[in-house]
């Protein structure tokens, strides 16, 4: 009796000043791939940050909150993590609308966010006056740089011209559409088609039509993983002629790789478990020892580093002073499976990891995802549907 | 031209889904005589059954209609039995929150076992598509299309030419005087909700077949399907599929012609059922 008395008063000393921190992602809803990636990358971080000897001589805490990729969710699940379980220091949000949504709390209560995700302008200038605000994940400028590099590329090489768009309308796809038209404009393809759809409804019966009338070369869609098979399918039903299909979903759906219809439908990711960078490999050991399987979500890496390079900032400020820790973590220089990770101003934010240089335009070929540009990092040449 | 009718067809392609889904409920409105709010969650339950058997056992969708369409019965059946039937006499307000109640259990516990992820199923015909000239007709909605004529068929057929028919009609006319008349209303009632739910899981499997099975995917079907009951007419089995022509066309052409009618789309069917109501109540009035 007295040794159990014992050892649940040893196990509450140790729990007592144990630094703790909130995740906040869509284990539910529409981004829900997303955010349970990013649930196994905080998992596989955690156990390694805690077998190295936890942060600050303790073991980690992670409470995990799902936002159910929904604003009106997201905000109430934010306030309990600060307020009721009194995390210290925030990470995860993956969807735009989310992160507005809690921008307002995280103010209120000088959250210290470590954000992964939301890539959209207007979560840049709702935390553009947020002093602890670091992001993580490139702003969708930088993904369009990106993008727009692999469609000169594909002008160059296969005659492409004429784009047509499909957005979804929330803030993922709708932020900065008509920057993206006149990018693409002056970049002298012409935009054939800008239609805006209902992520989820699955009805894109009319927009194929739509595009088939306007022949473009590249169709290029802004939505998520809900949308991606029943966008492909009405393509293929109503035979769409069309160079190449790209989508950029935060995520893709469970298996969609094996179904035929996917042969050669193209995206973007900020990584694929094949890339040759050391770190990249280690991840993927360390994640299949913990999870027997090999994940193709980039958003699972990018929690790992987030926790780890958020637990080692803490470290080094030996303590939970968020001045001190902001100093530290903007500091951060380290190799991570996505390339180096240092803190720059973008826009208007002041503390930017990723950029534009970190992503890869992949096909799906076979049953996996094969890198093809930027050409020093291509398997394989893109395979041209025209 | 040719965009013309390549909506026009996509309109009605997409109506055979929603007549299929608004079919189930319309039965449970019009013979139940309630609201059900959890229709899309059953529909949600045909879908990964679809997935489930196609995933784990290789059985294609189409074969696997006729086992999901006998479980989910079995559930409905279940459900009537453990919960419906005892607020029938209820006023509707309690029976609305309750099957209110029920959708978002249902979604909450395929949630908890089955997670968040979108499912897709994999089958040879997905893709496949008839051609009419330059038009593209595509083969699985052409299939829920037809398949939605003659479950509407078939079920006028047993609503007006089969004795359980009489009986479901006489019940949803005067629940008592069925009763005085010997009728068991209660096994009426319990037959009608569980086609009902069947009719949704059979929608379900071709959701997953064209789309994807998620726990949140019956929502927006169910909201459709309450828009064209609405405009057949509350348990008007014979209006449903022409309810849901009008539903489908409009979509598309707000779709095709109206500028940015992509977010527009979904606003159609609050706008048909705000049109629906007024014209109804304004014909009352004179």
């Amino acid at each position: 009796m007295n040794k159990m008395l014992l050892t649940g008063v040893l196990l509450a000393l140790s729990g007592a000043g144990a630094v703790k921190v909130g995740a906040l992602l869509p284990l539910s809803g529409a981004g829900s791939v997303t955010g349970q990636a990013a649930r196994n990358g905080y998992l596989l971080a955690l156990e390694e940050i805690n077998k190295a000897g936890g942060v600050l001589g303790k073991p980690l805490e992670i409470e995990f909150a799902d936002d159910g990729s929904s604003p009106a969710k997201a905000v109430p699940e934010f306030v309990k993590l600060v307020t009721v379980d009194k995390v210290e220091f925030m990470v995860g949000g993956v969807s735009s609308a989310t992160s507005i949504a809690v921008s307002g709390p995280a103010k209120q209560y000088g959250t210290f966010m470590a954000w992964i995700g939301a890539a959209a302008v207007p979560v840049e200038d709702a935390f553009a006056d947020h002093k602890y605000f670091f992001h993580y994940h490139p702003w969708s400028y930088y993904n369009f740089e990106a993008i727009l590099d692999y469609f000169k590329h594909l002008r160059v090489t296969k005659k492409a011209r004429n784009i047509a768009i499909a957005y979804e309308d929330g803030p993922f796809g709708s932020a900065g559409i008509n920057d993206t038209v006149a990018a693409f404009k002056k970049a002298g393809f012409n935009v054939v088609m800008t239609e805006k759809f209902k992520t989820g409804s699955g009805n894109f019966g009319p927009i194929v039509s739509k595009a088939k009338a306007a022949r473009p070369d590249i169709f290029y869609w802004v939505g998520y993983d809900t949308d991606a098979l029943p966008l492909v399918t009405e393509i293929k039903q109503q035979n769409l002629q069309v160079g190449l299909i790209y989508g950029t979903p935060p995520s893709w759906p469970v298996g969609f790789e094996k179904n035929r219809l996917a042969e050669n439908v193209a995206g973007l990711s900020l990584w694929l478990p094949s890339s040759p960078n050391a770190q990249s490999r280690a991840f993927v050991n360390a994640y299949r020892k913990k999870f027997g399987t090999v994940t193709e979500e980039y958003f699972a890496p990018l929690a790992y580093v987030n926790l780890k390079t958020l637990a080692a900032a803490i470290n080094r400020a030996g303590s939970t002073d968020k001045d001190k820790v902001a100093a530290e973590l903007a500091k951060t220089n380290t190799p991570t499976p996505f390339g180096t990770l240092t803190f720059t101003p973008s826009n208007k934010t002041r503390y930017q990891g990723f950029k534009a240089g970190n992503w890869l335009s992949f096909q799906y070929l076979g049953d996996d995802r094969v890198p093809v540009f930027p050409l020093k990092s291509a398997k394989k040449t893109t395979v041209w549907g025209k | 031209m040719e965009l013309f009718f390549q909506t026009l067809l996509n309109g009605l392609l997409q109506s055979g889904l929603y007549a299929l889904v608004a079919s189930g409920l319309a039965l449970a409105v019009g013979v139940v005589g309630i609201v059900n709010f959890a229709h899309g969650e059953f529909l949600m339950i045909g879908a990964f059954l679809a997935w489930a058997l196609s995933t784990f056992l290789g059985v294609d969708p189409l074969v696997s209609l006729p086992f999901a369409a006998l479980a989910v019965f079995g559930v409905g059946a279940l459900t009537y039995r453990v919960s419906i039937r005892h607020v029938l006499l209820a006023p509707e307000l309690n029976q609305m929150l309750l099957t209110f109640g029920l959708g978002i259990l249902l979604q909450n516990l395929a949630l908890i076992w089955l997670g968040g992820n979108t499912r897709t199923v994999t089958t040879p015909y997905q893709g496949s598509s008839l051609s009419l000239g330059e038009l593209s007709v595509g083969g699985p909605k052409a299939v829920a299309f037809g398949l939605a004529v003659l479950i509407l068929v078939a079920l006028y057929g047993v609503l007006y030419r089969t004795t359980l028919g009489r009986q479901m009609r006489a019940v949803a006319q005067n629940r008592r005087g069925s009763q005085l008349i010997g009728i068991d209303v209660d096994r009426v009632y319990l037959l009608a909700f569980g086609l009902s739910c069947a009719l949704a899981a059979v929608a379900g499997v071709l959701v997953a077949t064209l789309l994807f099975a998620s726990p949140t995917v019956g929502l927006v079907f169910a909201l459709k399907a309450f828009a064209i009951i609405v405009m057949a007419g509350l348990g008007n089995l014979t209006g449903v599929l022409w309810a849901s022509v009008v539903l489908g066309v409009s979509e598309a052409l707000v779709q095709t012609y109206v500028p940015g009618g992509g977010g527009w789309s979904d606003a159609v069917f609050f706008l048909l059922i705000f049109v629906t109501l007024v014209y109804r109540s304004y014909r009352g009035a004179r």
